[in-house]
């Protein structure tokens, strides 16, 4: 017996949801997906329980993580009940769902909660450096193990929680009888997704768009090993040096390209940016852009005289590893592979 | 007269001629008495073969013609007007069927084809042999129209007949007019109120001159037939004179003490014996309802204007023609159908729509602020077999117009829509999208798994497997059901019997033909518009009110009408007034008379439809049936015996 809850359709809106009340159940959005199939029939099953508002079904599903957002389903709705942006606004909700802060729900409803957390973050950042009065060595010292102590906290003490959420609710919760061996088994499966996103290949006319996501993850994690890993700032190693420089090119010059066509809003994906989009192309880019800057003036030896610009860096830095990471759109990145992982422990447990 | 026939035997391109040998069949009969030239044709309805007929026709001074082709529900009327063109009166033109009849029937066995053609074409000249010519029958028709039901397809027919220059008396049975219309608030697709749409067709019809309106009146007898329609018409008073003070009256009102469920209201409310339904209903006059009305005589003390002196008046009223736009009444569950009298929150969407006028701020329902409605479709509607199968056609637009009217006045509301496929035709599409996109929640069923209503002590429950849904369970605890009900016939419907009118499968008035004859009936002169024939919302009624004004004006334009010829004609040596015949006839059409002393039966041309039905009752053959004789009917068969 499942309850009505058609309140739950306005919360989903702040989540991103357009009109996907005016949907009329005509399945033309599932008959053009090329991600759908039999077994794993979206997305007007996800339109619909959201319409009914079966919280505890949308919850258990991992349909939304099945989704890639081509926008096909949205072009051919004839409703205009943008099925597409639906399964984008249930992965918003999912992530504020499986984070145990509820820190995430906060910061994707509210755009002003979002600003103050960023404003506060740049706040901490010039306090530190006015306390450590200034001095670019302490500070950039302290950056790099910033770093590696926030990679380490976010993952345990944020991240983990929310991924053993995740398998709560969608395993545990409907009660799927999975053994041990399976989970080792289809370890293979997180791994592929997590690096390559293959499933998104499914997609028509998605290469493209593969293959910059693609190159993105790997030039974001390398740069994230070159600079921890190999203390990029510090180090004198030429191959090293040009090795971030090419990264980080990688990582501003590819998330341009995007922040281009959300401006334009040519892509059915791209109408309906919410802020949340907009911060992870942006502190991506910024990312990029201010390592770039900081590893040019080191080579310059300007850097000494122009420390603000590595405050500056440090700034989205700390603001991307405590916002955006744990509570942004980067978990979907997270939430996706284990979705996929999940997913295939399910059906070897059917 | 000797007899001069063309025969014409078609090949139909090879329909016929493939199994039937043409050829042979012409040869057979070209020597036939009084054929005088027998051909055979690759079409006969080909342009080229009609226009070799008429110089046929006119240079061999025929007077007589036969084509054996298709049947005559193709062609018949076609050759006809061929014989017409050529001068040659059309009845003398004979029909046989040779490719229905003959060559589909019998394509296994050409040479009993051939010879069954043969047959068919000797009987065709056989009846030839005795045609005449026959015109019209012609009978005086009254130039005025009376108009049974002053809803909107009544007032609607009034001001098209009345523009057309003639006269209409339109007879409504209540002492307000506007029907049903008149009960609804804003109404889909335009949001108009029933109200407005009311005033304005009243505003025109009361100012014409031509138009007479009959309240609180009714049809209690009916003679004559098309052209000649004699009416009796009952007329009860209302007791209250039209003009009054306003301000007594009410006191009157108030101090009646009889109190009644209000009908206007579909009974949710009350009124008093003595009431008024304006704003919304005209005559904006006060009646007296003395089927509850005490006589106790309290509001006449009161009030100068209240006047039981009123008597009852019968008027003969004489049309020529006479539409029927009595309307329809809400389906009503029976006890227990989804609650229905059962629960107390469960009403019908009549009522429904009254709920929503009355309601200002807030919506209640027996003292309780409703806040979940759920919306039963299809009640009374779309039943199994034997039940009423069909679509009462307004019932989801009016719904789902409702749900966004209550959304919109009560923004706390919640709508749940039961439904078994929403059927939004047209223009009213967009109202399902809006109701969608404002959230209003859609469940679906199929007929064999209808949602059922519980009580749970304060409220009901209402569930259904929801095939939009896989089929799921889902259950919604509502304040308020709402059961979608559908169209039905008037419930006294007598003054259909009155004119004989008949009824579909569904129990409203029938019409001749669907598609090509929608609003004539099988009684001539009668003619049927708006939802009295079936569902229907305004803008259909009010189309098919326009047609039936305009068909019924048709018969009684020309102050002259024409009928056809072919009728039963009595013998008034062989009759002996025995009976038989007025009984077998289904028209009405014979009745007695006197030739000198003797009683004998009289044919009424105008009603008689030449079907033939009271010939082989007659026990002494005083019946003959013009251009169907027996000399015709029995050379015929002697033609089709005879090898
Ligand atoms: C709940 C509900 C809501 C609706 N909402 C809409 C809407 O929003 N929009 C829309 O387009 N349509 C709507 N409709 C449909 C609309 O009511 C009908 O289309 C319309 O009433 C048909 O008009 P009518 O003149 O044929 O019949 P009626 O309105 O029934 O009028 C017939 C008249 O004939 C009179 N009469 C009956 N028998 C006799 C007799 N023997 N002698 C003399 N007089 C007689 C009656 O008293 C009545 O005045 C709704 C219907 C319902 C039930
Ligand atoms: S295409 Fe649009 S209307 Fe059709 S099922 Fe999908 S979301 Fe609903
Ligand atoms: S209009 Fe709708 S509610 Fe009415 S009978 Fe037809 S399908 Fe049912």
């Amino acid at each position: 017996m499942a309850n009505i809850d058609p309140k739950f359709g306005e919360a989903l809106k702040e989540y991103g949801g357009v009109n996907f009340n005016a949907c009329y159940n005509c399945g033309n959005c599932t008959a053009v997906c090329s991600l759908s199939t039999p077994e794993d029939s979206f997305p007007r099953e996800m339109v619909r329980l959201s319409v009914l508002g079966l919280q505890d079904d949308l919850k258990s599903s991992l349909k939304p993580w099945l989704c890639y957002y081509c926008g096909e389903c949205t072009t051919h709705c004839p409703q205009t009940a943008n099925p597409g942006e639906l399964m984008m606004s249930l992965r918003r909700w999912l992530t504020s769902q499986y984070d145990w802060t509820g820190l995430s729900g906060l910061l994707y409803k509210s755009l002003p909660l979002s600003i103050i957390a960023f404003v506060l973050t740049t706040i901490g950042v010039i306090a530190f450096a006015a306390y450590e009065s200034f001095n670019l060595e302490t500070i950039i010292h302290f950056g790099h193990y910033f770093e590696m102590i926030a990679i380490g906290a976010v993952f345990t003490f944020i991240l983990l929680p929310n991924i053993i959420r995740m398998w709560w609710f969608v395993i545990l919760k409907p009660k799927i009888q999975v053994s041990f061996s399976t989970y080792v088994k289809s370890i293979r499966e997180l791994i592929v997704h997590m690096f390559t996103q293959k499933r998104s290949l499914g997609c028509d006319d998605n290469q493209v768009r593969w293959f910059e996501h693609l190159i993105l993850v790997f030039g974001y994690l390398a740069l994230l090993f070159t600079t921890v890993f190999l203390d990029w700032f510090s180090s004198q190693n030429l191959f090293v040096i040009i090795l971030g420089y090419v990264e980080s090119v990688v990582i501003f010059v590819v998330t341009f390209d995007f922040m281009g066509s959300r401006i334009k809003k040519n892509k059915e994906i791209n109408k309906f940016s919410q802020p949340s989009d907009w911060f992870f192309v942006i502190w991506l880019f910024l990312m990029g852009l201010t390592a770039f800057i900081v590893r040019a003036f080191i080579d310059l030896d300007i850097l000494e005289t122009n420390s603000w610009m590595y405050l500056l860096h440090l700034t989205v830095l700390v603001q991307w590893a405590l916002i955006i990471v744990p509570f942004g759109k980067w978990t979907h990145f997270l939430y996706r592979s284990f979705a996929m992982y999940f997913d295939k422990v399910k059906k070897m447990s059917a | 007269m000797e007899k001069k026939i063309g025969v014409y035997v078609c090949h139909c391109g090879g329909n016929i001629s493939d199994y039937v040998d043409v050829e042979k069949v012409r040869q057979a009969i070209e020597d036939e008495g009084g054929v005088m030239l027998a051909k055979t044709t690759m079409f006969a309805c080909s342009d080229s073969n009609q226009k070799d007929m008429v110089d046929d026709i006119k240079k061999n001074d025929l007077n007589g013609v036969v084509v054996a082709s298709c049947s005559p529900k193709l062609h018949l009327t076609t050759f006809g007007n061929v014989s017409e063109r050529a001068g040659l009166n059309k009845y003398n033109y004979v029909h046989a069927n040779i490719r229905e009849q003959v060559s589909w029937a019998h394509s296994d066995d050409k040479a009993g084809a051939t010879e069954k053609a043969i047959h068919i074409v000797r009987a065709a000249i056989a009846k030839a042999r005795f045609t005449e010519s026959l015109e019209p029958n012609k009978i005086e028709a009254q130039k005025a129209v009376a108009i049974i039901g002053s809803g909107v397809a009544g007032m609607k027919a009034a001001i098209e007949l009345s523009n057309m220059d003639c006269p209409v008396y339109i007879i409504e049975r209540e002492f307000f007019i506007g029907g049903r219309v008149s009960q609804w608030g804003a109404m889909f697709t335009t949001n108009e109120t029933g109200k407005e749409v009311v005033t304005r067709l009243y505003n025109d019809m009361i100012r014409r001159p031509n138009v007479t309106v009959f309240t609180g009146a009714e049809v209690i007898t009916n003679v004559g037939s098309i052209g000649d329609f004699k009416l009796k018409v009952k007329i009860t008073p209302r007791y209250v004179k039209e003009k009054c003070d306003r301000g007594k009256l009410q006191q009157a009102i108030d101090a009646c003490p009889v109190v009644v469920p209000d009908e206007f209201n579909f009974n949710i409310t009350s009124r008093k014996a003595i009431y008024h339904n304006f704003p919304s209903e005209y005559p904006q006059a006060a009646v007296i309802d003395m089927k509850s009305c005490t006589r106790c005589g309290k509001c006449e003390s009161i009030c100068d204007n209240i006047d039981f002196s009123q008597k009852e008046e019968i008027l003969d009223i004489h049309v020529g023609s006479v539409l029927m736009a009595t309307g329809f009444d809400p389906y009503t569950p029976h006890d227990g159908e989804f609650g229905y009298n059962e629960f107390a929150n469960v009403v019908t969407l009549p009522q429904f729509k009254r709920m929503i006028e009355l309601n200002e701020n807030k919506l209640m329902h027996q003292g309780k602020e409703v806040k979940n409605i759920a919306y039963i479709y299809c009640v009374g509607s779309r039943q199994e077999e034997g039940g009423n199968t069909y679509c009462s056609r307004y019932c989801c637009t009016s719904a789902i117009h409702a749900s966004l009217l209550v959304k919109k006045k009560y923004p706390s509301v919640y709508n749940y829509h039961f439904n078994r496929g929403i059927r939004t035709y047209g223009k009213q599409e967009s109202l399902y999208y809006d109701s969608s996109a404002q959230g209003d929640i859609y469940l679906q069923a199929y007929e064999d798994a209808l949602p059922v209503v519980t009580w749970n002590g304060s409220n009901s429950i209402v569930k259904i497997n929801d095939i939009l849904t896989g089929g799921r369970e889902m259950e919604v605890e509502a304040d308020l059901v709402v059961l979608v009900t559908g169209m039905v016939p008037r419930a006294e419907n007598s003054v259909g019997t009155l004119f004989k009118l008949p009824k579909g499968r569904d129990k409203f008035f029938n019409e001749i033909h669907m598609k090509l004859r929608p609003v004539e009936t099988f009684i001539d002169g009668v003619t049927i518009a708006g939802a009295c024939q079936g569902p229907k919302n305004i803008m259909e009624s009010v189309n098919s009110a326009l047609s039936a004004a305009t068909k019924s004006f048709s018969y009684v334009s020309k102050g002259e009408l024409e009928t056809e010829p072919i009728v039963a004609v009595i013998d008034p040596v062989l009759c002996t007034w025995c009976d038989a015949c007025s009984k077998a006839c289904p028209f009405d059409a014979i009745s007695m008379t006197k030739d000198g002393t003797k009683s004998i039966a009289l044919i009424n041309n105008s009603v008689c439809k030449g079907c033939g039905m009271c010939l082989p009752v007659c026990p002494t053959d005083a019946i003959e049936l013009i251009a169907y004789s027996n000399n015709e009917i029995e050379s015929m068969i002697d033609a089709l015996a005879h090898d």
